[in-house]
């Protein structure tokens, strides 16, 4: 056999992985504190002016669904309760973060790339929605960042990405089945490290690393479900591209547990097709 | 109102109809200014024309874009080679091309 190639320690090495902004930090810090007044975190969130105005178009549109005209992040935090506006806060700053840099590859459209996370957010967003459960917002950035590691790889190993690019090309196998043929590390390892750098929540680290992966032995085993459910679905939706054209076995044990046999698919694929609408709006606002 | 090719779209056309994705979602809805930035990125998700507002400039009618059954179904089976003979698989292969087929002819 072939000596997969050693990349995992040049990665975890990397110090110009993005970094989140402060204020993200300073959020968690004042969410923690019963306290903490609107005013206070509305006053966290504006020093970043750009970020601010980010949020402010993204409350103010369909995905978040709220009539009439949010004027201030305080007015935000007042109607829409603060865990949303910290969720909306984190998604926008994650979607900066990697959005402007980094160039596609041959083949390896960014465009589509984002179109497919976002359509993943958006998928798990309403599989969490039809399931009940209540972490329909975490559901989504969990989609957002499942393949982020795909990022991480194009943009510091290019040629590596562009190698199991063609190697999942040739052979017609997935893309975490290539890195795996290649590497000592796949794209859910290296966004696990990643969310894990980024302090992201358990239950979000656990979605990306284990999202090809599911096991219910694992803990926060149903946002993991979802995000690997999702994925799938949105692949057989035609918003794949995440460097291969296939689309990755359904796990039993995930049908099983949310319940997927009882839920009309057409439905749900509607309900997913409006969703990934309104979420279109984060390609608009970058 | 006048159909053009995305890289002939010019800062401040504005949509006289909605653009949609892949599978019959709306992307950009009817009434939005659009930049020629945006319409290479259009192309990027594999929209070649869409219809702006304005005068048609020439008088030949452009053709329909549209994705046939055929092309849906082998664009589909490509995706889905070796996994149909799981019962999952095969129901979400059923239910997303009947889906998929119904939102192509509603447009
Ligand atoms: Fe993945
Ligand atoms: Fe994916």
């Amino acid at each position: 056999m072939q000596q997969k190639k050693q990349i995992r320690q040049s990665l975890e090495l990397i110090s110009s992985i993005p970094t989140l902004p402060v204020v993200i930090e300073k959020l968690t810090r004042l969410l923690q504190n019963p306290q903490t007044s609107a005013e206070e975190i509305g006053k966290a969130i504006t020093t970043d002016q750009a970020l601010a105005s980010k949020v402010l178009k993204l409350v103010n549109s369909a995905f978040y669904g709220f009539p009439g005209k949010i004027s201030t992040i305080t007015h935000a935090i007042v109607i829409l309760g603060f865990s949303t506006v910290k969720n909306v806060v984190l998604t926008a700053s994650i979607f900066d973060a990697f959005r402007k840099k980094g160039t596609g590859i041959e083949g390896f459209d960014l465009e589509h790339f984002w179109l497919h996370s976002i359509a993943c957010g958006a998928a798990a967003q309403s599989i969490a929605k039809i399931t009940g459960s209540n972490q329909k917002e975490e559901c989504f950035i969990a989609g957002l960042v499942h393949d982020i590691g795909k990022i991480i790889l194009c943009q510091h190993l290019p040629e590596e990405f562009h190698e199991a690019y063609v190697f999942a090309k040739e052979n017609s196998i997935l893309f975490f089945q290539s890195e795996n043929a290649l590497f000592d590390v796949t794209h859910q390892e290296i966004g696990g490290f990643l969310a894990e750098r980024w302090n992201l929540p358990k239950d979000l680290q656990n979605a990306v690393k284990f999202h090809h992966a599911p096991s219910p032995t694992r803990d926060y085993y149903m946002m993991t479900a979802i995000v690997h459910c999702a994925d799938i679905l949105i692949r057989a939706l035609n918003y794949g591209n995440g460097g291969d054209m296939k689309i990755p076995v359904m796990s039993d044990n995930v049908w099983k547990n949310l319940g997927m046999d009882s839920i009309p698919l057409s439905q749900l694929f509607e309900a997913i097709n409006d969703e990934i609408e309104k979420a279109s709006i984060f390609l608009q606002i970058t | 109102m006048k159909k053009i090719p995305v890289d002939k779209v010019q800062d401040g056309m504005i949509l006289f109809r909605d653009v949609c994705g892949p599978s019959g979602n709306i992307l950009l809805s009817r009434g939005t200014v659009i930049s020629s930035a945006l319409g290479r990125r259009l192309k990027n998700w594999g929209i070649t024309t869409i219809t702006v507002e304005g005068k048609e400039d020439s008088t030949q009618e452009q053709k329909e874009v549209s994705v046939s059954e055929e092309e849906l179904r082998n664009e589909m089976q490509g995706i889905f080679s070796g996994v149909t003979d799981n019962p999952i698989m095969k129901k979400i292969f059923i239910a997303a091309y009947h889906y998929r087929l119904h939102k192509t002819k509603q447009e």
